[in-house]
């Protein structure tokens, strides 16, 4: 290959995958130049995953269906080879911090593309010191990946994916699960790959991270690439035509000006659920405790949780739903003292992987679990439910037919049937385009205005500062 | 699942990790990652089941270790041919998880056991092209005779442990004693209880195959 | 756990390997009892060398403790009961030599060097690479299970280990249905992963981890090897 040749040439590709009857990518043409980085961007569906799987090769050798058109990836036509013949060319990143190591120490992790070409240790060990060295990542070794936070384990997978020195890195939607903070860490990782000189393209939807390190912003929308802009360009325009592509916004600073001020404990009677003195945290191996201020939920009312990873957001909410107890202090349900028993009740969690907790082989069923279907007054309560979170039409489908933003409302929708009062969504707008996290955003205030006390742990401004109704910001009260 | 449906969030189509399913094909690396996944999973219903057959049946009750364990990885073993529907898939499972008996310490007959039951498993299931439901649950059966490794020395070991016994300066009559319980009636129970638990446990896979992931289009 | 001075104090893979095959030939070969206590002291021996001194003392006293079970007379003491006791303690004597060095196999064997050691001995890719995965992915299994149980909590669906038991068949369809819907996505990340990183090409490959035979490697096998290879020739 020369080098002024592009790193990537995709002449006409399109594909789509078997089974489905719309191919995800349209006859796309795109040229992508030695050193450049370019930010994928578009809603959800709309190609721009697939098409960083065109470029790694992933398509069409692990993800089968039809495809035509050429892609010359790294000076290689990626229709006649075997996608090994890549791993030293191409380094990937994918969206799940959790799936996609592939060993449990991370120093084996990062041996491991290089154990694959058949390197000596020698020059294994050379190469993972050197990564270690550029990242600032040599704490993290030998260590289990299992132990990291997801930030930590995004910076062991960059770090993987690039221990070979490919000439170019595909990230499909890095950062989905990430707080600021190893936002922030990834940012300086691809400035570091630049400096390299390595071509970078990222599929995204959270935008504001790569104000300055993107030189060049790709608009797909339906498959297609509808727009084609020079980084100048792209950040000059409006908010307003940002969020009209369907695009997260460029700048947070408005959102977080609007989070502090949010920020605020209230004083009032008649809360759902309030604490007094709490101390949360976990006994033993992984022993954690830290007090937590007095809160209180009240029906009616949208509250962000917020805080840097490992503040304790997500044992507070188990505190709060009773999953598990106490330090020290007490819960109180409606001014009362409850028990954890009494939160598991009263209370209910939407957990970021919603996969979980869906158990039945049909939506309607899914509500009707534990209760007599029997009865025509419960099925036809279960049908009103799943008409105003818009699932009727899905009524007889398998919970994991359905979309990640579907099989949400059918969590929420058997906490409604319960009747629940406290209902806590654990980053329910993670990895979601505008209109998703926007779709979110209005069912929470539907559900508070049904009377229900929500709580809402998240990383994300746009979200917290567009539909929270107030902020608890556990690291700023630690 | 024919329905035209107003989504919201385009569909993400069902991915087959493999190529078509004939029997014919060769393991790829996607197929053995598959593979090593559920085996990791099958792995965890042993341990469950060995945790479950000491808690009801005390010191011996290993030997009811493989029926137990047949009863609930029916879905788990049902779901892994369905997703690779290759020949070696089955036998590769059962490879691993006598590698790991072994390693960790059991009989090493319980090596021998987890080829040859398995072996036989997946050219049972490939005669029907790893579809046919009946030929799926008769492999599953035989399979779950691969577990039986382990427990395999309180029969076959008999002649060393009444070596041991004698040694120990046991009389002959002691030593007979101790053969009341375990006998070649035991022997059967256990066979016969893999058998049944097996067909059992294969049959609910087999259901949830049809309730869950065939509805869901993941298998 | 496989740091340098690890690799010091550790056997190689391999050596372990011939340990634990010669604690089953004990099994075959109904060693005497003399034999037998020798054997499990040099089973012990290369655990408290790893560090690992706690769990060989435990060894040792169960070791003590079911040998002296095994001896004990119970027409003597007048306690007949004892016999089905003696007998399982004999049972489980022969099975220890197994135990022991199976454990020290699993508690000192870095899931790396054990990779190692699997493509070492020309071990096929195809049992190698779900080993790297089981290995992988269950613990993970554990922590999948307390969400689905907490899910199932906020559901007040079998919450308690008696509503699991009342409803067996459902309970497992309802724990089992989250996890192997968990574990086919998985598989695809971690393949797609994989693939990318080169696990499935052709040819050599290597392993940062160095295993070797050292002299103590091969000290420790004849050591191990002459006392049950004198017992079955009947010198003991």
């Amino acid at each position: 290959m020369n080098n002024d040749d592009p790193t990537i040439r995709s002449q006409h590709v399109e594909f789509t995958y078997d089974g489905a009857v719309e191919p995800a990518v349209h006859d796309t043409s795109l040229a992508v130049e030695p050193g450049e980085c370019v930010v994928l961007c578009g809603a959800s569906g709309c190609g721009k995953t697939t098409y960083t799987r065109i470029i790694n090769a992933l398509v069409p050798s692990f993800f089968h269906g039809a495809f035509s058109g050429r892609q010359y990836t790294c000076g290689l036509d990626t229709a006649g080879i075997s996608i090994d013949q890549l791993t030293p060319l191409v380094g990937s990143v994918f969206q799940n911090p959790k799936t996609q190591y592939f060993n449990a120490n991370t120093t084996d992790e990062l041996a491991f593309p290089a154990e694959n070409m058949g390197y000596t240790p020698e020059e294994i060990n050379r190469r993972i010191g050197e990564v270690c060295e550029r990242f600032g990542i040599a704490h993290l070794m030998d260590r289990s990946i299992f132990r990291l936070s997801g930030g930590q384990k995004q910076r062991i997978a960059m770090a993987a994916a690039v221990v070979l020195s490919p000439k170019l890195v595909v990230l499909d939607e890095p950062t989905s699960n990430l707080d600021a903070a190893a936002i922030a860490d990834m940012r300086q990782m691809i400035e570091e790959l630049k400096a390299q000189g390595m071509t970078v393209v990222i599929a995204e939807h959270r935008l504001a991270w790569l104000n300055g390190v993107a030189d060049r912003y790709v608009v797909f929308d339906g498959g297609r690439i509808v727009q084609d802009y020079a980084a100048e360009e792209f950040l000059s325009l409006g908010a307003g035509c940002i969020a009209a592509m369907g695009l997260r916004a460029l700048d947070l600073e408005p959102y977080r000006a609007k989070i502090r001020l949010l920020d605020q404990p209230v004083e009032s009677s008649d809360a759902v659920v309030r604490t007094r003195g709490l101390r949360i945290g976990y006994r033993g191996r992984e022993a954690f405790a830290r007090p937590v201020p007095d809160m209180a939920f009240h029906a009616g009312q949208i509250v962000g949780v917020m805080g840097g990873n490992g503040c304790g957001k997500s044992t507070l909410v188990r505190t709060l739903t009773g999953l598990i107890e106490p330090l020290a202090g007490a819960v109180e349900l409606h001014g009362k003292p409850a028990k954890p028993h009494d939160l598991t009740r009263a209370g209910f969690m939407v957990m970021q992987d919603v996969n979980y907790q869906l158990f039945s082989d049909g939506v309607r069923d899914e509500l009707l679990i534990g209760l007599d279907d029997t009865n025509p007054q419960i099925v036809d309560q279960a049908n009103k439910v799943l008409a105003s979170l818009d699932l009727a039409p899905f009524a007889e489908r398998h919970p994991m037919s359905l979309s990640g933003g579907q099989k949400q409302r059918v969590a929420i929708a058997s906490a409604l049937m319960s009747g629940k009062e406290f209902i806590v969504l654990d980053e329910p707008t993670s990895g979601l385009d505008r209109f998703h996290m926007e779709q979110v955003g209005r069912l929470l205030r539907q559900l508070a205005d049904q009377g229900k006390a929500i709580a809402v742990v998240t990383h994300d401004e746009e979200l917290a500062a567009g539909w929270c109704d107030r902020i608890i910001n556990l690291e700023r009260s630690l | 699942m024919t329905k035209q449906t107003p989504n919201a969030m385009p569909q993400q189509p069902t991915v087959e990790a493999t190529t078509p399913s004939t029997g014919r094909a060769k393991l790829a690396t996607a197929d053995l990652i598959t593979i090593g996944v559920f085996t990791a999973l099958y792995f965890v219903m042993v341990c469950v089941a060995t945790l479950a057959s000491t808690l009801f049946t005390g010191g011996f009750g290993s030997i009811f270790l493989p029926a137990i364990a047949a009863l609930i990885s029916g879905c788990v073993w049902m779901l892994m041919v369905a997703r690779t529907g290759k020949f070696g898939g089955i036998t590769v499972m059962g490879v691993v998880i006598g590698l790991f008996l072994f390693v960790s310490g059991h009989f090493m007959l319980s090596f021998v056991a987890s080829i040859v039951f398995p072996v036989i498993a997946d050219l049972i299931a490939r005669i029907g092209h790893y579809k046919n439901k009946a030929l799926l649950l008769v492999s599953y059966v035989v399979f779950s005779y691969g577990l039986t490794g382990p427990i395999l020395p309180l029969w076959f070991m008999k002649d060393a442990y009444v070596a041991s016994l004698e040694a120990r300066g046991k009389d002959a009559a002691y030593i007979d004693g101790v053969f009341a319980n375990i006998n070649t009636g035991t022997f059967f129970l256990s066979m016969g209880a893999i058998l049944v638990c097996a067909v059992i446990g294969g049959w609910f896979g087999q259901r949830m195959m049809r309730k869950h992931f065939i509805k869901a289009g993941i298998a | 756990m496989n740091s340098v001075c690890g690799r010091i104090r550790n056997l190689d893979p391999r050596t372990k390997l011939v340990l634990l095959i010669l604690a089953n030939l004990m099994l075959f070969f109904h060693v005497a009892v003399s034999t037998q206590a020798v054997m499990v002291v040099l089973f012990l021996l290369p655990l408290v060398a790893a560090g690992r001194w706690r769990m060989a003392l435990k060894f040792a006293v169960v070791y003590a403790v079911l040998t002296a079970l095994g001896f004990l007379d119970p027409e003597f003491l007048g306690m007949p009961w004892l016999h089905v006791v003696s007998a399982l303690a004999v049972g489980a004597n022969m099975m220890l030599p197994c135990f022991i060095t199976g454990a020290y196999a699993f508690s000192t064997t870095s899931p790396s060097a054990f990779i190692c050691a699997m493509r070492r001995i020309h071990m096929p890719e195809a049992v190698v690479i779900p080993c790297v995965v089981v290995i992988r992915f269950f613990p993970t299994v554990a922590q999948d299970y307390r969400q689905i149980r907490a899910a199932m909590a906020l559901r007040g669906i079998a919450s308690g280990g008696w509503g699991m038991l009342r409803h067996p068949a459902q309970s497992l369809e309802y724990i089992l249905i989250p996890l192997l819907m968990n574990a086919t996505n998985v598989a695809q990340d971690l393949s797609v992963a994989a693939l990318t990183k080169g696990l499935g090409r052709a040819g050599a490959h290597t392993s940062r981890t160095r295993i070797h035979m050292t002299p103590i490697d091969w000290l420790t096998i004849v050591v191990c090897t002459v006392p049950l290879a004198l017992d079955i020739a009947g010198v003991i």
